[in-house]
């Protein structure tokens, strides 16, 4: 059981790091930060904003590049697969579904923490000088591994539903852009009722609220526990989903 | 005889001492404060803002008149006029005149950018006259606050990128040298 999660680990994870297609999203990702960072630099207005600011900001894009990928890697995990006609040999393999799900999830997971080695030196450039930038990597961890995660799970759970990439990334990546709203639109509109209550259903919220929280604010970790709650259960759900969809999946 | 000498020598004085002092008050007067809402010790990227007041003194108006705010920096080692391209986009008032008791009220605002200790002063001429006149100066000290320092930005912003196009160069390298090493071996086989 668990060799045949590491070969699909194995080869879901060289995707990233040996393949071109790999390379060129982490060449996009790349160039996605340097530009902002350049950016940073360079306007004067922007120059100004204090370190924490702009670490911030800098986290809650790197959120939301991860989760995106996450979206791409889990519409292609099952639906990727019966589109090149390599699904009925996979599930024809002596592999339990739970296997194959953990081993597309932990391949994710791998691909998200090459994502994350790629942006902390961006991170170190941009906050070095400022406060709380060891606290700033440690919740970027933390609450955007179950935040990219659960994308990545929603996404092969509509994959594995639909067993068609183009409905399962469209119907992932709009839900995705409406939960990153609040990295658009300003802390004022979203205090308004409606705004606050979104804010307690979304995870991405969740994630982006704690980045502001303990990178601009210092707040404590024990400030941080709902929002910790929230995104598990994120996790969770979005688990769920996944693991009842793989089951049974769409190879027709 | 040598009263009355002394006399007239004072009474000359005294007219000519009063013509000088006549012929040398300016017909402008400046004034500058800074606004009452500026924050007590800012910091850098906050706004200020100064307030001054240009009166005609004279009996004649004042006409094409140019006013203008200069900052310098008075930093121990580091004194320097500042130029204002980051800091103001009001840097001068132009064209207006004044008549004779007329003031012209003006607000000067401005973002601080830069950390140190600086005076403020607005200057004033007009289109006829060759003089400059200037307002009283307005000091004040803006705090440093870490920003971003791009002497670390730039490398790691071009850096990153030029590294993974060499890793996708290397595996370009790696695959074709693998192809060709598999397809010797084919041929060796055959």
């Amino acid at each position: 059981m668990m060799n045949t999660i590491w070969t699909i680990v194995h080869k879901e994870s060289a995707q990233m790091l040996r393949s071109q297609r790999g390379l060129l999203w982490l060449l996009a990702f790349s160039g996605l930060l340097s530009a902002f960072s350049l950016l940073l630099v360079s306007n004067t207005e922007l120059s100004l904003l204090d370190n924490a600011q702009v670490v911030y900001m800098m986290a809650g894009t790197v959120l939301a590049a991860g989760a995106l990928l996450s979206a791409i890697l889990g519409s292609d995990a099952y639906a990727g697969e019966k589109e090149r006609g390599t699904l009925v040999p996979l599930l024809c393999a002596p592999v339990a579904p739970s296997a194959l799900l953990a081993g597309k999830a932990m391949g994710l997971l791998a691909a998200w923490g090459v994502m994350f080695a790629v942006a902390t030196p961006y991170l170190w450039a941009v906050g070095a000088s400022g406060q709380n930038l060891g606290a700033a990597l440690f919740y970027l961890a933390l609450f955007g591994t179950p935040v990219v995660l659960g994308f990545g799970y929603l996404a092969m759970a509509l994959s594995a539903r639909t067993g068609s990439v183009l409905a399962s990334l469209l119907s992932t990546v709009t839900l995705l852009m409406l939960a990153a709203s609040p990295l658009i639109i300003g802390p004022g509109l979203r205090g308004t009722a409606i705004g606050r209550a979104l804010d307690a259903v979304n995870p991405f919220a969740g994630a982006l609220n704690t980045f502001d929280s303990v990178i601009i604010d210092s707040d404590p970790f024990s400030a941080q526990t709902a929002r910790l709650l929230l995104v598990i259960v994120w996790l969770g759900l979005c688990l769920i989903a996944a693991r009842r969809s793989a089951a049974r999946p769409d190879f027709q | 005889m040598k009263i009355r000498k002394y006399l007239l020598t004072a009474i000359v004085s005294t007219l000519l001492f009063t013509a000088v002092s006549v012929s040398a008050q300016a017909p402008v007067s400046l004034d500058l404060q800074p606004d009452g809402k500026n924050p007590a010790s800012p910091v850098m990227g906050d706004h200020l803002q100064f307030w001054s007041t240009i009166t005609n003194t004279g009996t004649s108006p004042i006409e094409g008149l140019v006013a203008w705010i200069s900052l310098v920096e008075i930093d121990p080692g580091n004194e320097q006029p500042v130029d204002l391209e980051d800091w103001s986009a009001h840097k001068a008032v132009t064209g207006a005149s004044l008549g004779p008791g007329q003031s012209l009220r003006t607000d000067w605002p401005m973002r601080l950018i830069k950390g140190g200790d600086y005076r403020v002063v607005v200057s004033v001429t007009d289109r006829n006259g060759r003089q400059v006149y200037t307002s009283p100066t307005v000091q004040f000290h803006i705090r440093q606050k870490p920003v971003l320092q791009a002497g670390r930005v730039l490398p790691v912003a071009a850096g990153i990128p030029l590294l993974i196009v060499g890793l996708m160069v290397f595996n370009k390298a790696k695959q074709r040298h693998k192809r060709v090493f598999s397809t010797h071996g084919q041929v060796r086989e055959g």
